[in-house]
C-alpha cells in the first residue's frame, strides 16, 4: 500500500481555514487516506483550531500507520496559530519550522 | 440568511431571555436563594448584551451592561439582595424589555427613566444606596470592577465576526516581553465544548487575545483527540493550559472568556503551575491537566443544563426548556452557524461523552412560522368536513352491507379525530408569557397608584390554543387594572385594616373539563355593593327600589357604561369598562362571573374554549334553515308548553320558567327569515345567557344534534352578517351559519332588527 518511491500528494490548504472549512477538511484528507501526503499551507492566512484539529489527528493516524502527512510549506500566519495553541507535536510540523 | 433575518432571532430569542429574566427575578423576589437563579438572570442580560453588541444596538448595550454589573455583583456575593434592589431590578428588566423593544421597532423610550435607573443601579454596585454620578447611561462607568471596564467595550465587539484581520492580531501575539515589577502570574485552564465553535467563537482568538493582556506559555492538551476517520471536524477535542503573566488583574484575564464562558469550561488561578509546564511536553505522555475536564464542580458551571432543572424545579408541570432552543437562544452571536448550534448539539448528544452525557435529554423543537401551522390546521379542517361528507354519502348510498366500507370509514373517522387533535397541540401554548406580561402592568398600576402589590401566577404552564391567548392579553391587563386599581386599598388602609399592607393578586391558570379557567383574585375589599347599587341608580341602570341579589349588584359592574371609580383615573379609568372586557370575552366564546365578599377581595374567573378553530354547537333548525349555536352559552333547553308563553306588549313575548319570566326571541323572526313569529309551542327554546347577565329564550323549530364543528371565518370569505358569527360545513356539504346569540339576543331589545341587519339586505 505505501507508495514510498512516488512522490507524495500535496494537499494544498487555502486560505481561510474557519470553522466553516472543518468538515471539508476533513473530507479532503480522508480521502489521501493510505498516501503519503504533503501539506503546503503556504496560502493559509487564518486557521481555527478546530481546523488544527483535523490536520493534527490527520498526522497522527497517519503516523499510527507509518504514513507520512505533515506540512512541508506554511504561511506564517499558519506557523504562528500553532504556536499560540501551543501545539508542539512535530507530527504536524517539522520542528524547525515551529522554532 | 441575511442580517435582518439573524437580527429577527434575535430579538425573538430577547423576548426569550427576557421572560426567563423576569422570571427569576422574580423567583429570587419570593426567597429563592438558589445561585443558579441569579446565575440564570445574569446570563439573560448577558446573552441580549452580547447580541445587542452584535447588532450595534448601543442603547441597550449601555444598559444592559450596567444591569449586568449589578447583577455581577450579586452573583458574587458583593451585593445581597434586599425588596429594594429587587424592585429596581424588577424595573431595570422592564426597561430592558422597552429597549429591544424601540431598538426592534424603532421608536424613542423614557430617557429619563432609563438614567434613573442606572444611577439606581450603580449605586447598588458601589454599595451605595444614593445616586451619585452622572445621568448618562452610555459612558456610565461600571465602577465596581473598574479594571475590566478599559477591555469593556472591545468585548463588546462582535467576537463572532472579527474574524478578518488575521494577520494584525497574529502579530499582536508576539507582545514585546516587557518584564516590568508588579506583574502577577495566572493559570489558565480553558477546555472548549464544540458549542463554543457552533457559535462562531474561536480558540485561537480567545488565545490571541489573552495574549494581548502579557506574555503566554501554552500547552495543548491532544489527548482526546480521536483517530481522523473517528474524528468530528466540528468537535471540539484540544484544551489549553495556560501561564498568563500580566499587570492587569484576574477579572482582566476573565473578561476574555466574557462571551465564551457558557461554552467552555474555564478555571483561572492565581499563580503558576509550574508542575504542569515543567512536565514533559510531548503528546501521548502523563496528562497534568488531566483533572480539569473532568472537574464535577465544574460541570455545574455548565449554562444550559442547570437553567433548564432550575426551570423545571420551580414550574414542575414544565417541559424543561429544550435544549435545543437554549442552543439557538445564543446563536445570533454567531449568526452564519446557526443551524451549527442545532447541528453540534445533536452531535453531542449522539457521542454521550464528558458533561453532556450527564444531561437528561432534553425534548428537541423547532422553530415553525405561525402560517404554516395556521394552513394546516384549515387543510385539516377540510378533512374533518370531507371525511364527515364522505360518511354521509356512504350512508346515503345504502352501501351498509359492505362491512369493509364500514369499517375503513370509522378508521378514517378516528385518525381523523386524532390529526386534528394532534394539530391543535401544535398551537398550544402555555399561558406563561400572557401572565409575565401581567407581572409588569401590575408593578406600573402599583407604582402609579402608591399600592403595594404583589402578583402570584399559578398554573402559568397551562396550555391553550395561539389564537386564545393572543386574545387574552387585552382582557386581562384590563382586569388586572381594575383589581389593583379598584380591588386592592391603599398600603395605610391595609395596614389600618390589620391586614398586609402588601396586597396579593393572584392569577390562576387551569383546565377544567375541555375548557380553561382564569381566575383573578384580590385580596382587597371586595365589591363596595352599596355604592354599585347608587351608582346603577345614579346611571339610571337599575330602578331605585329594585330589590337586587347581592350577585346581581356584583354583576352590574359588567354593565355597559358601568364605572364606580370616583375619579377617572389614568389607570382604569379610560372610558372602557368591564363590559368590554366581558364582551371580548364572550367573543372568544368565553364567559365570565365574579365572585366577592366584602372585606376578603374579589374573584373574577373567566372561562374560555381552548381553541377558536373548532366549536361545540348545537345543530338547530330555523325556517328550514340549520344554523349552529354555540353550545356555551346554551343553558338549558326546553320545550315550552302553552300555559308558559305570555305576550307582553304588541310584539314581545316571554316564557316563563320556573317562577321567573323570561323574553322570548324568535330567532327565524330576527335573522328575517319569516315575517311573521313562529308558534312557540311547535318549536324549541333554547335558554341563553346573554350580555346583561340575564338569561333569553331564543326560540328555534328544531333541535338537530350536538356536534363540534370547524369554524370558517365568514369575515375573511365573505364579509361580516350582523347576527352570525362564523360559517362551518356540515357532514352533507351544505354551509350551516353559526349563531352570534350575543348580537340576536341585543337585536331583540331593540324590539327587532333594523333592515341592515338582515341577511337579505347584506346578502
Amino acid at each position: 500500500m505505501s507508495s514510498t518511491d512516488v512522490a507524495p500528494k500535496v494537499l494544498k490548504l487555502p486560505e481561510v481555514l474557519d470553522l466553516n472549512a472543518a468538515s471539508r477538511l476533513h473530507e479532503q484528507v480522508l480521502a489521501h487516506k493510505g498516501e503519503d501526503i504533503d501539506i503546503d499551507a503556504t496560502d493559509v492566512t487564518r486557521v481555527g483550531a478546530q481546523c488544527v484539529q483535523v490536520l493534527l489527528a490527520a498526522a497522527l493516524s497517519w503516523r499510527a500507520e507509518d504514513q507520512s502527512l505533515r506540512v512541508n510549506q506554511a504561511s506564517d500566519a499558519f506557523i504562528k496559530t500553532l504556536q499560540l495553541l501551543g501545539i508542539s507535536d512535530e507530527a504536524l510540523l517539522p520542528k524547525e519550522m515551529l522554532k | 440568511m441575511d442580517m435582518n433575518e439573524i437580527k429577527d432571532i434575535f430579538f425573538q430569542e430577547c423576548e426569550e431571555q427576557l421572560a426567563e429574566l423576569e422570571s427569576g427575578l422574580l423567583r429570587i423576589n419570593d426567597g429563592d436563594t438558589d445561585p443558579e437563579t441569579v446565575n440564570a438572570v445574569f446570563r439573560a442580560v448577558h446573552s441580549i448584551k452580547g447580541g445587542a453588541g452584535a447588532f450595534g444596538l448601543d442603547d441597550l448595550v449601555a444598559f444592559a451592561h450596567v444591569f449586568e454589573t449589578t447583577l455581577d455583583c450579586v452573583r458574587s456575593n458583593k451585593l445581597q439582595t434586599s425588596s429594594e434592589l429587587l424592585k429596581v431590578m424588577l424595573k431595570s428588566a422592564d426597561v430592558l424589555a422597552d429597549l429591544t423593544a424601540a431598538s426592534r421597532d424603532g421608536g424613542s423610550i423614557d430617557k429619563s427613566r432609563t438614567s434613573v435607573l442606572v444611577k439606581e443601579l450603580d449605586a447598588f454596585a458601589k454599595g451605595t444606596p444614593l445616586p451619585a454620578s452622572a445621568p448618562e447611561p452610555v459612558k456610565q462607568e461600571a465602577p465596581a470592577e473598574p479594571a475590566p471596564q478599559a477591555t469593556d467595550d472591545s468585548g463588546f465587539q462582535p467576537v463572532p465576526f472579527s474574524f478578518d484581520g488575521f494577520e494584525d492580531e497574529a502579530e499582536a501575539a508576539e507582545l514585546p516581553d516587557e518584564a516590568i515589577a508588579g506583574r502577577s502570574v495566572f493559570t489558565v485552564r480553558f477546555k472548549p465544548r464544540s458549542d463554543l465553535y457552533a457559535k462562531g467563537n474561536e480558540a485561537v482568538l480567545l488565545l490571541r487575545d489573552l495574549a494581548r493582556l502579557g506574555d503566554l506559555q501554552v500547552r495543548c492538551d491532544i489527548d482526546t483527540l480521536p483517530p481522523i476517520d473517528q474524528l468530528d471536524p466540528e468537535g471540539a477535542y484540544f484544551s489549553w493550559l495556560i501561564r498568563v503573566e500580566t499587570d492587569k488583574d484576574e477579572e482582566a484575564v476573565r473578561h476574555v472568556f466574557e462571551f465564551a464562558e457558557w461554552d467552555c469550561l474555564i478555571e483561572i488561578t492565581p499563580g503558576s503551575d509550574d508542575e504542569a509546564f515543567s512536565a514533559p511536553t510531548a503528546a501521548g505522555e502523563d496528562q497534568p491537566m488531566a483533572p480539569v475536564p473532568f472537574d464535577l464542580s465544574m460541570l455545574e458551571e455548565e449554562p444550559v443544563v442547570p437553567a433548564e432543572t432550575a426551570a423545571a424545579v420551580v414550574v414542575p408541570i414544565a417541559a424543561a426548556r429544550p435544549a435545543a432552543v437554549a442552543a439557538v437562544e445564543e446563536a445570533p452571536l454567531a449568526p452564519p452557524s446557526l443551524p451549527r448550534a442545532e447541528k453540534a448539539l445533536a452531535a453531542e448528544a449522539e457521542k454521550k461523552e464528558s458533561a453532556v452525557a450527564a444531561v437528561p435529554a432534553a425534548p428537541q423543537t423547532i422553530r415553525v412560522d405561525l402560517d404554516r401551522v395556521d394552513r394546516l390546521i384549515n387543510l385539516v379542517g377540510e378533512l374533518v368536513i370531507n371525511q364527515a361528507m364522505l360518511a354521509q354519502s356512504v350512508v346515503e348510498n345504502e352501501t351498509g352491507g359492505s362491512s369493509a366500507i364500514n369499517l375503513g370509514l370509522e378508521e378514517l373517522q378516528q385518525l381523523t379525530r386524532e390529526i386534528q387533535d394532534s394539530v391543535m397541540a401544535i398551537r398550544a401554548q402555555p399561558v406563561k408569557p400572557v401572565f409575565q406580561r401581567m407581572g409588569r402592568i401590575v408593578r406600573e398600576i402599583a407604582d402609579m397608584t402608591g399600592k403595594n402589590v404583589r402578583l402570584v401566577t399559578e398554573g402559568e404552564n397551562t396550555e391553550v390554543d395561539k389564537t386564545v391567548i393572543d386574545k387574552l392579553a387585552e382582557p386581562l391587563t384590563h382586569m388586572i387594572r381594575n383589581a389593583v386599581d379598584h380591588g386592592l386599598e391603599t398600603p395605610e388602609k391595609r395596614a389600618a385594616l390589620g391586614k398586609n399592607p402588601e396586597g396579593i393578586l393572584r392569577l390562576t391558570a387551569k383546565h377544567r373539563s375541555g375548557r380553561i379557567v382564569i381566575e383573578i383574585a384580590d385580596d382587597g375589599a371586595g365589591i363596595n355593593r352599596e355604592r354599585v347599587r347608587s351608582k346603577a341608580i345614579e346611571n339610571g341602570l337599575i330602578a331605585a327600589d329594585s330589590n337586587l341579589s347581592d350577585e346581581e349588584i356584583d354583576n352590574l359592574i359588567f354593565h355597559p357604561g358601568f364605572s364606580t371609580a370616583e375619579k377617572l383615573s389614568d389607570i382604569s379609568g379610560r372610558g372602557v369598562g368591564m363590559d368590554v372586557v366581558k364582551r371580548s370575552i364572550q367573543q372568544l366564546g368565553g364567559r365570565i362571573s365574579i365572585t366577592s365578599k366584602p372585606g376578603k377581595g374579589s374573584i373574577f374567573t373567566m372561562s374560555l374554549p381552548l381553541t377558536l378553530a373548532v366549536l361545540d354547537g348545537m345543530v338547530v333548525t330555523v325556517a328550514n334553515q340549520t344554523l349552529v349555536v354555540p353550545l356555551t352559552a346554551i343553558v338549558e333547553t326546553l320545550q315550552p308548553e302553552k300555559q308558559d308563553i305570555h305576550a307582553f306588549g304588541p310584539t314581545q313575548r316571554l316564557i316563563a320558567i320556573r317562577d321567573t319570566f323570561c323574553p322570548l326571541v324568535d330567532v327565524g323572526h330576527i335573522l328575517n327569515f319569516r315575517p311573521d313569529l313562529a308558534n312557540p309551542i311547535d318549536g324549541v327554546a333554547l335558554l341563553v345567557e346573554s350580555e346583561g347577565g340575564g338569561q333569553r329564550a331564543l326560540m328555534v323549530d328544531a333541535i338537530q344534534g350536538q356536534r363540534q364543528v370547524v369554524i370558517k371565518s365568514l369575515e375573511a370569505n365573505y364579509t361580516n352578517v350582523p347576527g352570525i358569527a362564523a360559517a362551518t360545513i356540515l357532514g352533507d356539504g351544505r354551509v350551516a351559519l353559526i349563531l352570534d346569540v350575543d348580537a340576536v339576543v341585543t337585536a331583540s331589545r331593540g324590539h327587532a332588527l333594523s333592515s341592515e341587519m338582515t341577511l337579505s339586505a347584506t346578502g
